[in-house]
């Protein structure tokens, strides 16, 4: 048997550092660019040396929503499996693989979308044609996860192995659901990338099907939010209760959430094609009804952290019925991040269910809401617990302490963040339901009287992205005191328990084969008849676009 | 008989009182529907 060693080693500690400076320098260049736009688009700055405002704009959606994201979350689940079920030497090396084929990949996707080769934003639509090396690069990065997949499988494999009639550890358990749901999810991803797309670029397809590339699109781009939201989940639910000095609520409740996260966050991408003519209504319909399935275990979470808050609250003793919220650690900002990340989601989530919905789909598709939405789920709430993670993560790694003066510091950046987001994000929402069009690089609209109503929202969004970006200065620094000046020690890895009297967690809540069963018949129910439909029906394929964006 | 009613009373006392939870996830619920409505008149109003 392979002995492995529970507890983050040196070697363990090199591995996720590595991650996380990427998804750092990532944090700073999108965010700058992110700046860029708002500036742009609020008609206060004119780009220099012939760069454009789409190229600014795929740099900012690729480098924060793929790479920062993608890295971040893979080095922190290698530091969580290290710690709840141990890696081998062996396993160890091919994480190392899994991070060099992906950074090499975002090398080269990088390099294109810099030399302004591939504006085709984050979401690469056909009939937008970028420069095929960016597709390698696309693929390699996929190909490096899956890679990181197998690991993560393996580890607890092996952790099972020795430990037969046990119930996994629950951090562990929780990687590999969104692993899971990461290589089902990108297998959509990586064909319309391999079979559709690449040839296509190559030359050796004239055409291309565009409605079945982007069906495979969002096929993969909504579990893409789920596997942002996952490692925030985690976080919440098994390392929150130790930080604020508490239990974790229901262990089997944790477990079922992220099991109904993995059946039913797959089968429902037509909720971002509901305005997309070629996709039979009925389908529509259903997999609407798959996405609203998605709020219960949003739902169960919502709970379980109000009853862990609370519970914590009394057994300290605050009493009346909110002392337990007003006790709250708020100055320790490994609970103040997350939970302002938490309180967000409350509006993010909220908007989810607006946007899901195809009649309310129909007033603000395509508008700045879509912006300001995804800048509250994945820019604050999945941010914001990832921040929280790093401040006890990164010195627990760099063998460093989180002082007082950091603490504060990071309960600053925290306050820039939601005032600047709230500004932006809600100046964004407000506009789009105004009609204001994202993606979109002008500000004024050859002079229409709608715009007019939306350049108001615009220098607010400005105001707000220049708060945001002064957070990310501050969090860069921060980065770099808890990674390389910070004084030398030892910072807790919080880990929670379960209360003592806690019930048995089921057994079938660990049964892989029946959820990755249910998980499959969905997908095959919600995506077969439809694709097929797609395909047989499909109007003659279209020739590259790579003028006025795209590769030139 | 009278260990099982203590007993009983022990696992009384021991439920955790979830006032405050109820009445977040009821406020949470109450702002979902209100913001979802208002969309929705959003959508017949044009």
């Amino acid at each position: 048997m392979i002995a492995t060693k529970l507890g983050i080693s040196k070697s363990d500690s090199k591995l996720t550092m590595a991650f996380i400076y990427v998804a750092f320098i990532s944090l700073f260049i999108g965010g700058l660019m992110g700046l860029l736009q708002t500036l742009v688009r609020s008609g206060s700055l004119s780009l220099p040396w012939g760069i454009t405002y789409y190229q600014v704009l795929t740099v900012h959606g690729v480098i924060l929503g793929l790479v920062l994201t993608t890295f971040f979350i893979i080095g922190f689940q290698y530091a969580l499996m290290a710690k709840t079920v141990g890696i081998s030497k062996k396993q160890r090396l091919y994480a190392w693989l899994s991070f060099i084929v992906m950074l090499i990949g975002t090398v080269m996707a990088a390099v294109m979308v810099l030399l302004g080769k591939a504006s085709v934003l984050y979401t690469f639509y056909a009939p937008l044609q970028a420069h095929p090396i960016f597709y390698f690069g696309l693929a390699l990065v996929i190909i490096g996860s899956w890679i990181a997949c197998f690991v993560n499988f393996r580890q607890l494999y092996v952790w099972k192995k020795t430990h037969k009639d046990e119930k996994s550890p629950l951090l562990a358990f929780m990687v590999v659901i969104n692993m899971v749901l990461w290589f089902i999810a990108t297998l959509g991803v990586a064909a319309a990338v391999i079979v559709q797309f690449i040839p296509w670029s190559l030359g050796y397809a004239e055409t291309i099907n565009v409605l079945v590339s982007r069906t495979l699109f969002w096929y993969f781009g909504h579990p893409l939010v789920y596997f942002w939201l996952l490692p925030a989940y985690m976080a919440w639910y098994a390392i929150i209760p130790k930080i604020i000095g508490g239990k974790i609520f229901s262990d089997s409740l944790a477990r079922l959430s992220f099991v109904l996260f993995l059946l039913f966050s797959i089968p429902v991408g037509f909720h971002h094609q509901l305005t997309e003519p070629g996709i039979d209504p009925t389908w529509k319909f259903i997999q609407v009804v798959l996405t609203f399935m998605v709020i219960i275990p949003s739902l169960m979470t919502a709970f379980s952290m109000f009853a862990m808050f609370e519970i914590t609250g009394r057994r300290k003793g605050f009493r009346g019925l909110f002392g337990w919220f007003k006790h709250l650690p708020w100055k320790d900002v490994r609970f103040f991040a997350p939970m302002v990340g938490m309180l967000a989601f409350i509006p993010a989530g909220t908007g989810g269910i607006i946007n899901a919905s195809h009649q309310l789909n129909n007033v603000i598709h395509n508008t700045m809401w879509v912006t300001g939405h995804f800048h509250l789920t994945v820019a604050t709430t999945v941010l914001l617990t990832f921040f929280g993670i790093s401040y006890w993560l990164i010195p627990h790694l760099t063998g460093r302490k989180l002082t007082k003066k950091i603490n504060n510091l990071g309960l600053i950046q925290t306050v820039i963040w939601a005032v600047g987001m709230t500004i932006m994000s809600g100046s964004m929402h407000i506009s789009g339901l105004l009609g204001a069009p994202r993606r979109s690089a002008f500000s004024e609209y050859g002079g229409t009287a709608q715009a007019s109503d939306w350049i108001g929202y615009q220098i607010a969004q400005a105001v707000g992205g220049t708060i945001l970006f002064i957070g990310i200065l501050l969090m860069v620094y921060i980065f770099l005191q808890l990674t390389f000046f910070a004084p030398k020690g030892q910072e807790e890895f919080p880990i929670a328990e379960e209360e003592v009297n806690a019930q048995p967690t089921p057994l079938f809540l660990e049964n892989w084969k029946l959820w990755i069963g249910i998980t499959i018949g969905l997908i095959l129910f919600a995506y077969t008849i439809p694709f097929i439909d797609i395909i047989l029906h499909a109007p003659t394929g279209s020739e590259p676009f790579a003028w006025p964006i795209g590769n030139s | 008989m009278e260990n099982a009613e203590k007993q009983k009373s022990e696992e009384r006392v021991e439920t955790p009182n979830l006032k405050g939870t109820l009445l977040s996830v009821l406020l949470l619920g109450v702002f979902i529907i209100v913001s979802w409505f208002g969309v929705f008149a959003l959508f017949l109003s044009r």
